[in-house]
């Protein structure tokens, strides 16, 4: 089974045309076969996992294994339903929905708890997994305590979500209409974020300094980058796209935050890293292998509705499992050369 | 066969000349990062009390304070034991009682965290096997109950059967990530993370399929009262506070145990020299796979061991809503630089943040929350010790930085600067 696996990447890597031309079809075939309801509902659950892991791709590429980025889903989430509360719910500010300030505020907050994560990297070259682990573990002590402060529990007030956009003329093309056209701005927002990532990492020279940061910092270094900027760009980058994905999130598909136990993000972050790992660091496979998980979320409600008897907390747990079997599969991706690793410059 | 020895031997050497030089620092490092972040905590308490609405607080250019930082540490640290300052105080009370009712758990947990870190393994999923261990535990108790007889022969054969099946319980899950990661390579810190939610979807379906006793919380059926863990009469606390002196002896016994293991067995060394050498411990013949399987199935075992007495200590029987000693378990383990007998003292002050959430709760308006932000805070700053000794080189001349590392080992410069540790194979 494994080794049928890898040589299905093999020859994806081969032949990159042939593959995407067969994804292309499965995705048809998925349409034609799946009901719309589950359709958009896994368009809108992929937007924290797909942003997340775009933000992930960029932050290992460069050197700096971000196992944080579940923390920083966590404070982007609640911190936007936070400001939009605050603003006035349903409101304007400025002439701007308080709704888009929340998100705004939202990816603020993440991009500062990247920001202190580059600096306990960067600067003082702790250990990466711990310090990740670190910041997911503050987050999830401060979402219930900036919530029990405002609102005195743990899960914040509702808020009113954000409305379907329509694009108009566009939401008329059968299937692709319906899904791509007219639909919340965050899975307009999940699909830019998909074509900039993609567009950053593969067609700028900024793009190949990230991956040379993580891949061969002294040969950058010899070239006249500065490493250590590129790896606070990249760790910073990887803020704006997890704040991205966890304010649209809580403001387009949750509309308030539950800060209690796992939190509403339940390991969404994780997944990301795994849908990454999968992916092997492509942005828009990334965001394919999120609809997978996010079709799998859905699924548990589809099957719920449909009345199935089916234990609901076993049910919640399937993309966990589909997390292990997916890394048992993929097993040992290969990690850029120098991710982990601190990088002096001069040092020899 | 010489040579073989003489490299052993000698490897055996460098590690003890590391851990000599760098015990003392890892212990400076880790009061440090206690103030650290204390002091980051503190900050924070008294910002976020400005966000809070009260009555009464510091006014400072119109915006009031609600929380006294000093006041709330005061709290935490003693009121976790009882207000010792006060008149009246007496050793035996339920503050303590709670404080080392959580030392005994995080013991268990920390020691479970602290073997895989010491074999290069980042065991995230102690919570997970703590939460296998302990419904294992309720309900092998209470269905194996009618079987024997009562009272003292019940106790004596129930209790230690229960933590048995909690410790295998623990064990096996443990062993999963262990062989995945061995046999498939697949990332010990994604598989572990994944499978606490798998623990937790398993055990509520458990739960609601049979064993769901008729209770407003979903839990288990409670255990004979025979079948908690007995307190040591005349001495120690009394047997509504929880917790038994017993249970902590135990903990301790088993953290001498492992501190043995470590450093005085040949499969202690081997799981050492797998953490900090990967390639010298294959070199000097140590079977790589099956040393990640035991080594996580130890892990597992003592993190089925900590859920076995949250149940038979603690409640009595397993409950849906499992407190995160697990997660806990970690920081105890990095504060205390993976050491057994460190993973005791480390457990001993987050067992008082424990018990102190408590006194703030019911003292002070802060949220408890607080002392889950501080843990992460106290990992954070252990995990740079290069902050420190920036401070530390202003004052005095430090040797060579020597990064501190996951597996809690020293590693020597170079393979720290080159990085073949445990988080490449992510």
């Amino acid at each position: 089974m494994r080794k049928r696996f890898r040589r299905t990447r093999e020859f994806i890597d081969r032949h990159p045309r042939a593959a995407s031309l067969s994804v292309g079809v499965i995705v048809l075939a998925f349409l034609w076969a799946t009901p719309a309801s589950w359709q958009t509902s896994t368009l809108r659950l992929a937007v924290p996992i797909a942003l997340a892991a775009i933000g992930g791709i960029f932050a290992e590429k460069s050197g700096v294994i971000n196992i944080g980025i579940e923390g920083l889903l966590i404070v982007s989430a609640f911190s936007s339903i936070i400001a939009v509360y605050w603003l006035g719910d349903g409101g304007a500010t400025m002439g701007v929905s308080n709704l888009w300030w929340g998100l705004l505020v939202g990816i603020l907050v993440s991009v500062l708890f990247a920001l202190i994560f580059a600096i306990v990297c960067i600067e003082f070259k702790a250990d990466q997994i711990i310090a990740g682990l670190a910041i997911w573990l503050i987050s999830l002590g401060l979402a219930p305590f900036a919530s029990r402060i405002v609102f005195g529990n743990p899960n914040t007030a509702n808020i009113t979500r954000f409305g379907n956009v329509t694009v108009p003329g566009l939401s008329e093309i059968p299937i692709v209409g319906y899904l791509l056209f007219d639909t919340e701005p965050q899975v307009y927002l999940m699909l830019a974020g998909t074509l900039a990532g993609w567009y950053l990492l593969s067609r700028t020279s900024f793009g190949r300094w990230i991956v040379a940061s993580g891949e061969n910092p002294k040969a950058l270094d010899t070239a006249g980058v500065d490493v250590r900027k590129v790896r606070y760009a990249a760790v910073l980058l990887s803020g704006v796209f997890a704040g991205l994905g966890g304010a649209g999130f809580a403001l387009g598909t949750l509309g308030t935050f539950a800060g209690g136990g796992d939190t509403a993000i339940n390991g969404r972050g994780f997944i990301a890293i795994a849908t990454y790992l999968l992916a092997n660091y492509h942005p828009v496979g990334a965001v394919l292998g999120s609809f997978l998980f996010a079709g799998l979320n859905s699924l548990q409600t589809a099957l719920q509705s449909a009345g199935y008897a089916i234990p609901h907390e076993l049910v919640r747990t399937i993309p966990h499992m589909s997390v292990i079997v997916v890394l048992v599969l993929v097993g040992r991706t290969r990690l850029p050369d120098a991710a982990g690793d601190h990088y002096e410059s001069g040092e020899d | 066969m010489s040579s073989d020895s003489d490299g052993q031997g000698q490897v055996r050497r460098l590690l003890e000349r590391l851990v000599q030089a760098s015990a003392m620092e890892r212990i400076v490092i880790s009061i440090a990062a206690l103030f650290a972040a204390v002091l980051v905590g503190g900050a924070f308490v008294f910002v976020s009390g400005g966000v809070a609405s009260c009555r009464s607080g510091l006014d400072v250019a119109g915006i009031t304070f609600c929380y006294n930082p000093m006041q709330v540490f005061y709290e935490l640290f003693l009121g976790a034991l009882g207000n010792p300052l006060q008149a009246g105080w007496s050793p035996t009370n339920l503050s303590l009682a709670t404080t080392l009712q959580q030392m005994t758990l995080l013991l268990f947990a920390g020691l479970s965290v602290a073997v895989a870190f010491r074999a290069g393994l980042l065991n995230i999923g102690t919570q997970g096997q703590l939460v296998i261990g302990g419904f294992v535990t309720a309900i092998t108790v209470v269905f194996a109950a009618p079987i024997v007889p009562d009272g003292f022969v019940g106790a004596v054969v129930l209790i230690p059967l229960g933590v048995l099946v909690g410790a295998i319980g623990g064990g096996l899950y443990g062993a999963i990530p262990g062989v995945l990661k061995a046999y498939a390579d697949a990332n010990e810190v994604i598989t572990t993370i994944m499978l606490n939610f798998v623990a937790a979807g398993i055990t509520s379906t458990l739960l609601s399929w049979r064993f769901e006793a008729d209770s407003p919380n979903p839990r288990t059926e409670r255990v004979p009262e025979y079948a908690e863990i007995p307190t040591v009469p005349g001495i120690g606390f009394s047997g509504r506070m929880d917790f038994s002196l017993l249970a902590l002896g135990f903990a301790i016994v088993l953290m001498v145990g492992i501190a043995w293991l470590f450093a005085r067995t040949s499969f202690g060394y081997e799981l050492r020299t797998s953490g900090i050498q990967p390639a010298a411990a294959a070199y000097g013949g140590v079977n790589e796979k099956r040393m990640t399987v035991a080594s996580m199935t130890l892990s597992g075992a003592l993190g089925g061991i900590a859920g076995a007495f949250w149940v038979l200590m603690v409640h009595g029987y397993w409950l849906e809503n499992v407190p995160s000693i697990g997660f806990d378990g970690i920081a105890v383990s990095v504060l205390a630089g993976s050491n057994p007998l460190g993973v005791g003292a480390a457990a001993f002050l987050f067992g008082l943040l424990k018990s102190g959430s408590e006194s703030i709760g019911t003292a002070t308006s802060v949220p408890p929350d607080l002392v889950g932000i501080l843990t992460g805070l106290i990992i954070l700053f252990v995990a740079m010790p290069e902050f420190f000794r920036m401070i530390g080189r202003q004052y005095v001349d430090v040797g060579s930085p020597e990064p501190a590392r996951a597996d809690g080992g020293s590693v020597p410069a170079d393979e720290a600067a080159d990085g073949s540790g445990g988080e490449d194979d992510a």
